[in-house]
């Protein structure tokens, strides 16, 4: 009985600074070790074992019961308050409003909350719910619907699915996922708002090579087939830094078959629609919409912390859908923002970092083509501007984000085509989901603690082609937007 | 003088009621336990105790850990131990749950005694019973579709054996659920490519053979010196330190007469 107590006491000592509950479990091997040294009885041992579940069981994680098939779970999200002012200018041929400017200043905020884990044989799921039903946006403006039901109303306090997905880690070096998703694909701002979760399914391979350089023998590499955890943002790329003397390749490559829009019916009663619900004219709807993505790449990390990251991708756009089901105009207000005929894009984001003593600095970039641009001139009324198909951007990222204290200071150039990529998902704070926009954008932050990071944003651009509108449809009702400037003020708590 | 004779009447069920349960004990729990072992120390037990009776039900470890939380039985078998949320719910109906090792056990693998295969490794058991391999030249048999037997969930031999083998991986997909160690036995017995597992007491039915497992037999040597590698105690929980008839019975079995009946079951004793 004192060998007992004395072994509980000492179990129970040497977990109380690391969370019982945690650690019940853990007292097993010890618990055996000292029944195969003839320390305690495995009678002892089992009472042993017994007080502590108890104790376990007493504590808030004890009672936190999760279903058999959960072998890891996390809770995670995070919220923000924001500031922003973010206006644009008409052009100065507009016929009612020459050089106005149309102005808004928000007080916001957002709440994403999820749980993501692991279950038994290989298999994870993800659910995040986030505030806010707009794709490219989890925000909510404070005050806003204060007309609809007087102050402080919830009616846009709302909560959506954000994601809701499952995956399947058996295969090595494969991740399958399939639902309402983290982007799987190495992406930038210039084609991609980062707040879209896309819907459908993705593949997702990574190899990892190990090559040792020198020695008079030539390279020899090594292959590593060890499993990594699911990334936090589900993309299968982010390498730890390589070994000095040694070069690590992460090949990767991602495969994505998104339903961008379903059609409802397929076949309607009678003769499908040749216009869709503003008048525009559409292609006979006969299947769902998909966007299809093929990205091959590979991150070099070489010694020093230097390393490479390029991702090729192709985005093919197929069937018609209903609601995206018209031709591309992008000209005014008046005219279809949203068409995804003529779309095959090549996309190159492209990275390259270093570091000066201990501080991290990056060369990013991102190039994009549309191949099939002189079709949706053609189809926008414009076949004398078919050469407006490249996107691009390229700018510098000095310091990180990881910890307290930590800074970041990132500048880039983004210039965007009116007929070169697709305006509903590129991002919608910088130049406001448009496209035939260029300019320079500054974000700086800084970590005030860990979990806390605090973020100005600036952004100042103008209509890169004088002919064209600047299709897209954002938060500033003007199109042609002939000016455009946003600041954001941000304080971020992360969980 | 009516109401006279109703009291008294009233007074005499009561008492013979009383008696009655005094003499009667609750045992609910585990199939490995209560099928053989429980019922032959019950036996000799009421030889040596005239007028006790005993209700046991061996439907499963699960059901003889609820029994002690819901306070239905006075000792509930289990071939596994309490799991923090069972802990948790008896903690909160302001119960107890104390285990006390009564015997040890093996599992035994058991394949048809024509299988040729002559032993297996833990990898070779996990990938069998995950249905990681599904032939049975996969682990150096002749060949056949692998037909596996398994118990059904709420035995502790169902999640003992996932924790032992199988490293909590999900049984395979076609195996066939049993409701007992004895059908387990029977069923591969009958079938040339069957393999399931069974307690060490019920290793002498006909038609099977015991895997060695990574060149371990198991016996009671084995099983004791804990180096064959799917041996568990078995349990029997009370709520809190027993009393009255149910630590009779508890004493009775881990004393040398109960022991003793371990053994000549199939069990290994703890001493």
């Amino acid at each position: 009985m004192f060998r007992k107590k004395l072994t509980f006491a000492a179990i129970a000592f040497c977990f109380a600074f690391t969370g019982i509950a945690a650690r019940a479990q853990d007292a097993g091997a010890l618990l055996d070790l000292l029944v195969r040294k003839k320390v305690i009885s495995d009678q002892e041992a089992e009472e042993v074992r017994a007080e502590l579940t108890k104790e376990a069981a007493s504590t808030a994680a004890g009672k936190w019961k999760l279903s058999t098939p959960i072998n890891e779970i996390e809770l995670y999200g995070d919220t923000r308050m924001r500031y922003e002012y973010r206006g644009g200018r008409t052009a100065s041929n507009d016929p009612t409003n020459p050089n106005d400017w149309y102005e808004r200043h928000r007080e916001r905020y957002r709440l994403r909350i999820g749980l993501r884990g692991t279950l038994a044989d290989d298999w994870f799921f993800g659910v995040r719910l986030e505030t806010s039903t707009n794709p490219r946006s989890t925000n909510v403006t404070f005050g806003d619907d204060s007309s609809v039901n007087g102050p402080f109303s919830k009616d846009s306090d709302r909560i959506s699915v954000g994601q809701a997905y499952l995956g399947y880690k058996g295969f090595p070096d494969f991740t399958l996922t399939a639902g309402r998703m983290p982007n799987p694909l190495v992406t930038t701002p210039l084609l991609w708002d980062d707040d879209i979760n896309p819907e459908g399914l993705a593949q997702q391979w990574k190899h990892t090579f190990n090559v040792t350089l020198g020695g008079g023998g030539g390279a020899a590499a090594v292959q590593s087939y060890g499993k990594e955890g699911y990334s936090k943002e589900g993309k299968a790329v982010v390498a730890p830094p390589a070994e000095p003397s040694k070069l690590k390749i992460d090949v990767f490559a991602n495969f994505a078959q998104f339903v961008y829009d379903d059609e409802n019916p397929e076949n309607p009663i009678g003769p499908a629609r040749t216009t869709d619900t503003n008048g525009f004219t559409q292609k006979v709807p006969t299947t769902d919409a998909f966007l299809l993505a093929w990205q091959v790449g590979a991150r070099f990390t070489f010694p020093k912390n230097i390393y490479v990251q390029l991702a090729p991708t192709l985005y093919n756009y197929t069937g018609t859908g209903d609601s995206f089901n018209t031709y591309f105009q992008g000209d005014s207000l008046d005219t279809n923002q949203n068409g995804i005929n003529s779309l095959l894009v090549l996309d190159i984001p492209v990275e390259i970092g270093w570091r000066i003593g201990e501080l991290p600095m990056r060369v990013f970039g991102d190039f994009a083509t549309n191949l099939e641009a002189d079709g949706r001139a053609k189809a926008a009324g414009h076949p004398d501007h078919d050469g407006q198909r490249y996107a691009y951007e390229i700018g510098l990222g000095v310091g990180q984000l990881k910890a307290k204290k930590d800074w970041e200071i990132r500048a880039w150039w983004q210039h965007t085509e009116q007929y070169a990529v697709d305006p509903n998902l590129v991002d919608s704070d910088i130049y406001d989901s448009r496209v035939n926009m260029e300019g320079v954008a500054v974000k700086a932050g800084y970590a005030l603690a860990d979990a806390i990071i605090f973020n100005l944003t600036w952004a100042y651009g103008w209509r890169a082609n004088g002919n064209l509108g600047t299709g897209g449809v954002g938060d500033i009702p003007i199109n042609p937007l002939d000016q455009y400037q946003i600041f954001q003020a941000d304080l971020n708590v992360k969980f | 003088m009516k109401i006279k004779y109703l009291a008294v009447g009233c007074a005499l069920v009561a008492a013979t009621m009383s008696n009655a349960n005094a003499d009667r004990l609750v045992i609910k729990g585990s199939d490995t336990l209560g099928a053989k072992l429980v019922p032959q120390l019950a036996e000799q037990f009421k030889a040596q105790h005239s007028g006790t009776t005993f209700d046991i039900a061996a439907e499963g470890s699960t059901t003889g850990i609820a029994a002690i939380i819901d306070g239905t039985a006075e000792i509930g078998m289990s071939s596994r131990r309490a799991k923090t949320s069972e802990v948790g719910a008896a903690a909160a109906k302001g119960k107890h749950m104390k285990p006390t090792i009564v015997a040890y056990d093996g599992i035994a693998v058991i394949v048809n005694s024509a299988n040729p295969i002559k032993g297996l490794t833990k990898k070779q058991v996990e990938q069998i019973f995950t249905g990681d391999v599904t032939d049975w030249s996969a682990v150096g048999g002749s060949g056949g579709k692998i037909s596996i037997y398994t118990r059904n969930t709420s035995s502790g031999t169902y999640s003992d054996f996932k924790e032992l083998a199988m490293k909590k991986r999900d049984y395979a997909g076609g195996s066939q659920k049993m409701a007992g160690n004895e059908q387990i036995a029977a069923e591969v017995g009958k079938n040339p490519n069957g393999v399931g597992y069974v307690g060490m007491a019920y290793t002498k039915a006909g038609g099977v053979k015991v895997m060695p497992i990574d060149g371990v037999a198991l016996s009671i040597k084995t099983v004791q010196g804990h180096t064959y590698s799917y041996w568990r105690p078995t349990f029997y929980y009370t709520n809190g330190e027993p009393s009255g008839l149910a630590k009779e019975f508890l004493d009775f079995t881990i004393g040398p007469g109960g022991q003793k009946i371990v053994g000549q079951v199939g069990f290994v004793p703890i001493k």
